[in-house]
């Protein structure tokens, strides 16, 4: 990590209520990584001219809760970058929601949500991404990508983007795929088992999240989909 | 491998019947060129011969060294040395190349590789291959140019070392040097002894590989099965002459296009101007 940099982590429980003040020209890195399930967890983050605030959730835990993120990019120049990667499994009911407000010239913005729904698990991805009036020059994506595993899990995505001036650059995608048989196939004719192709294919969806993790933590979340957690 | 046979198979897509009593044998070394019009089961058969669960098998018996391997998954198949070389092979997003070649490359052992042996393996294969290295640290087929996929599969082939190894037009896509590149690893692993059941439409490449025996597939049969003079008659006259000489009427494809698969995406937009102006 770089040492001007704070570093923010919840590698345990999460607090229902969170705020983040990112100050002028400051840089922040938030990392969740929880091993207690939730139920609601709300974060506020505020960021001031010219700061940088990034958030990475590694979400590899059992639990039925929903989870929310509020960016708000009050300063001239602030820059966020929202990254989650999240396993759903067994009967897990998840549901993720990161918003970002662009209040100010040149602020920029990348909202990133990977998701893998397996099993009787259910995914969902929403969020906002809104650009207020005279907030020009302002770039924002935000993109949502979920992979449905079985035919008993199921995934939704719908970012939504709101726009009130026209001197901007804005997109977002919405994208859920079911597995693909044929993908499975092509492993499998090279002598990969199918759980292990399953589980190869899974982990293209967490790869995001690792590199912001030390050596442990992303043991940790590459582990989570070993040891028969994908049957076939 | 010593012998792989192919016993009166019938099979069928979607419900449509594309082989309709296929006999056909390959011996250890030998090479046969598989040619025949569009859609008329060449990739159908290979993929059967794979254990491609979009095709079902009716009736009839894949046979590997006196094993019926027809209800094997394709991994079986593949420990048993089979290999298929396709035709559009799949692009896995967030499948990193260099992660996949170790995994399959691991399954087809007990003891795991070591990271050394891994690399040192990969390097001679992407050397081979004229490969750049680089391309291992990229997603699985993602973004490769039709070319470079088929250059990957070889890739594989030479890795998995198999002792039957089916292309499925595997030269098209391939400039001329890359067609060279790619009929030299073939031929390297024909000598080590590897079988090749071959599918291509231009005589360039069966020129290169120098099958030992060529067959014709007509309306899901093998129509013609023979020396490699074969290649060079199609090459110069068509398939008129099957008709003419067989009596065999050629219907038109019977098989349905075997299309790139991708990820299901569709992509939503909503842009909402809330008109505070």
């Amino acid at each position: 990590m770089e040492a001007n940099k704070r570093v923010i982590d919840y590698f345990q429980d999460l607090p229902s209520k969170a705020e983040i003040v990112v100050g002028e020209g400051e840089e922040v890195l938030l990392r969740l990584l929880p091993n207690q399930p939730f139920e609601d967890v709300a974060f506020s983050v505020k960021v001031a001219k010219n700061g940088r605030f990034e958030g990475v959730f590694a979400d590899i835990i059992r639990h039925k809760g929903h989870f929310s993120i509020n960016i708000e990019l009050e300063g001239e120049g602030a820059y966020a970058h929202w990254l989650l990667s999240s396993i759903g499994l067994n009967d897990d009911r998840k549901s993720f929601e990161p918003s970002v407000l662009h209040l100010a010239f040149r602020t920029e913005a990348l909202m990133e949500s990977y998701g893998v729904a397996a099993e009787k698990s259910r995914l969902a991805f929403s969020g906002v991404s809104e650009i207020k009036k005279y907030a020009r020059k302002v770039k924002t994506r935000q993109s949502a990508k979920i992979i449905v595993f079985d035919p008993t899990s199921d995934g939704k995505s719908s970012p939504v983007l709101k726009i009130a001036d026209n001197d901007v650059e804005a997109s977002h995608a919405a994208v859920v795929g079911r597995l693909n048989e044929d993908h499975l196939y092509y492993l499998e004719s090279r002598g990969i088992s199918r759980e292990e192709a399953r589980r190869l294919i899974a982990m293209g969806y967490l790869v995001p999240v690792l590199p912001y993790f030390e050596e442990k933590e992303s043991s940790i979340i590459s582990d989570s989909i070993k040891g028969g957690l994908f049957h076939v | 491998m010593e012998k792989l046979e192919i016993i009166d198979l019938h099979a069928s897509v979607g419900g449509i019947q594309i082989l309709r009593g296929v006999n056909l044998e390959i011996r250890r070394g030998e090479s046969l060129a598989l040619l025949g019009p569009n859609g008329h089961g060449k990739s159908t058969l290979l993929g059967l011969i794979m254990g491609n669960p979009r095709f079902h098998l009716d009736s009839g018996k894949i046979v590997l060294d006196g094993e019926d391997i027809s209800a094997l998954s394709p991994d079986e198949r593949s420990k048993r040395g089979l290999f298929l070389a396709m035709q559009n092979p799949s692009e896995i997003p967030g499948l990193n190349s260099a992660d996949f070649l170790k995994a399959m490359m691991n399954a087809h052992r007990e003891k795991k590789m070591s990271l050394l042996e891994f690399y040192r393996s990969m390097n001679v294969a992407y050397e081979k291959m004229g490969i750049p290295f680089e391309m291992s640290k990229r997603n699985l087929n993602e973004g490769f140019s039709g070319g470079e996929k088929k250059r990957n599969e070889i890739l594989q082939m030479l890795l998995l070392n198999p002792s039957f190894a089916m292309l499925d037009e595997i030269d098209s896509g391939l400039d001329v040097d890359a067609i060279n590149v790619v009929a030299k690893a073939i031929n390297e692993e024909a000598a080590k002894g590897t079988s090749f059941l071959i599918v291509s439409h231009y005589a360039r490449l069966y020129n290169l590989l120098k099958p030992t025996r060529a067959a014709i597939m007509v309306n899901g049969r093998i129509a013609v099965d023979g020396d490699p003079s074969l290649i060079e008659r199609v090459d110069r006259e068509g398939y008129e002459w099957i008709k003419r000489e067989l009596g065999i009427e050629i219907e038109k494809e019977i098989a349905p296009a075997m299309n790139q698969v991708s990820i299901g995406v569709c992509a939503t937009k909503e842009a909402v101007n809330n008109g505070s102006k």
